[in-house]
């Protein structure tokens, strides 16, 4: 005969997550670095925001960029001179906080005040995911189509900023942009939401106005 | 495939809880998943089929309860649980207050991915 036992577990796997966050939180507090989560789809312009955003602003940029297997996106920031670290997940659709953890002392926190973390492509995985950065953007492009936002709900429902990206191609690709603007409004009523063409600059100044604002309130 | 980090997690958590409690074989489990988590419960099963095979995880009966959305509205007061409209094809997930369709709510619960208890069997 074999004991049988009944064991409460009450292990929620989120809430691990979240107290590593909350521990890249306290890392990054204590060297005063104020850190945003860029999530948004492949080809979304994550990458491409960031070149522009290193180029504009005045702060001392570092950058932590997930992706799956490659590292050409680590390769691209690499080559703004700024401290890049790659992270690849393997097959994992999203960054967690575990990961983020082990990226962080590749990145000399004393000598940046903004740390971008370049998420996984994708709009689904990372909602469930807290990294321990300040703000999380969303960034989405009219080249998605443009119900791209009601069909991700929960990544607008946790985010503090949205970017809708390449206006300039609503047009040609026969999309709304101000139906995307609108659609993350409902979604999410108190959120900041910009339209941005990477290509023209259109945006690019709201967005860093935008981000002084969240550094400011840190 | 955020499943199978999900499940990889649980399967890891389970098999340490009955480890620690010198479990010889794990009977059952029982695993919350709150309907916000976008976890599909099928797909979360099978990765863990493959994931507990040669484990003394392997036998055990897998019972996933759906928590369903709660939410507490700030512009009515409302609290309980949040309309989805199966028909409805985009924003079916977002919590909506189902009495004043107000958008800007607090999630109570339904985003959890909990391992509530499990069944051990131990040695005499």
């Amino acid at each position: 005969m074999h004991n049988i036992a009944s064991i409460d577990v009450e292990q929620d796997i989120i809430q691990a997550n979240d107290k590593l966050a909350y521990e890249n939180r306290r890392i990054l507090d204590e060297n005063n670095v104020f850190a945003v989560d860029l999530v948004g789809a492949v080809g979304s312009g994550k990458t491409s925001l960031l070149e522009k955003l290193i180029d504009e602003m005045e702060d001392d940029i570092g950058v932590i960029a997930g992706d799956i297997l490659s590292k050409f996106d680590a390769k691209r920031i690499e080559d703004k001179n700024v401290p890049v670290k790659g992270l690849n997940t393997g097959k994992e659709c999203h960054l967690d906080a575990h990961l983020v953890e082990h990226a962080l002392p590749d990145i000399p926190l004393e000598d940046i005040s903004i740390l971008f973390v370049e998420n996984v492509g994708n709009l689904i995985c990372p909602a469930d995911f807290n990294l321990g950065t300040h703000v999380r953007t969303v960034i989405i492009s009219v080249t998605e189509g443009d119900d791209t936002a009601e069909k991700h709900p929960m990544i607008f429902k946790g985010a503090d900023m949205a970017i809708v990206n390449k206006v300039d191609l609503a047009d040609a690709v026969g999309a709304d942009a101000d139906k995307m603007v609108k659609d993350v409004k409902t979604i999410n009523p108190d959120i900041p939401v910009v339209k941005c063409s990477l290509k023209t600059g259109e945006g690019v100044d709201e967005i860093i106005a935008l981000y002084k604002k969240f550094q400011s309130k840190k | 495939m955020h499943e199978l980090s999900m499940a990889n997690s649980m399967v890891e958590a389970i098999l340490d809880t009955a480890k620690k409690n010198d479990a010889i074989q794990v009977t059952e489990a029982v695993l919350e998943v709150g309907e916000l988590t976008m976890l599909n419960p099928e797909q979360l099963r099978f990765m863990m089929d493959v994931l507990r095979e040669d484990t003394i995880l392997k036998d055990a009966e897998i019972i996933i309860n759906m928590i369903p959305i709660e939410i507490e509205c700030e512009s009515c007061g409302f609290k309980g649980v949040s309309k989805t409209d199966e028909e409805m094809d985009h924003l079916m997930a977002v919590a909506t207050c189902p009495k004043c369709d107000n958008t800007r709510v607090h999630i109570i619960q339904g985003q959890e991915c909990n391992i509530k208890t499990i069944k051990i069997e131990k040695e005499d």
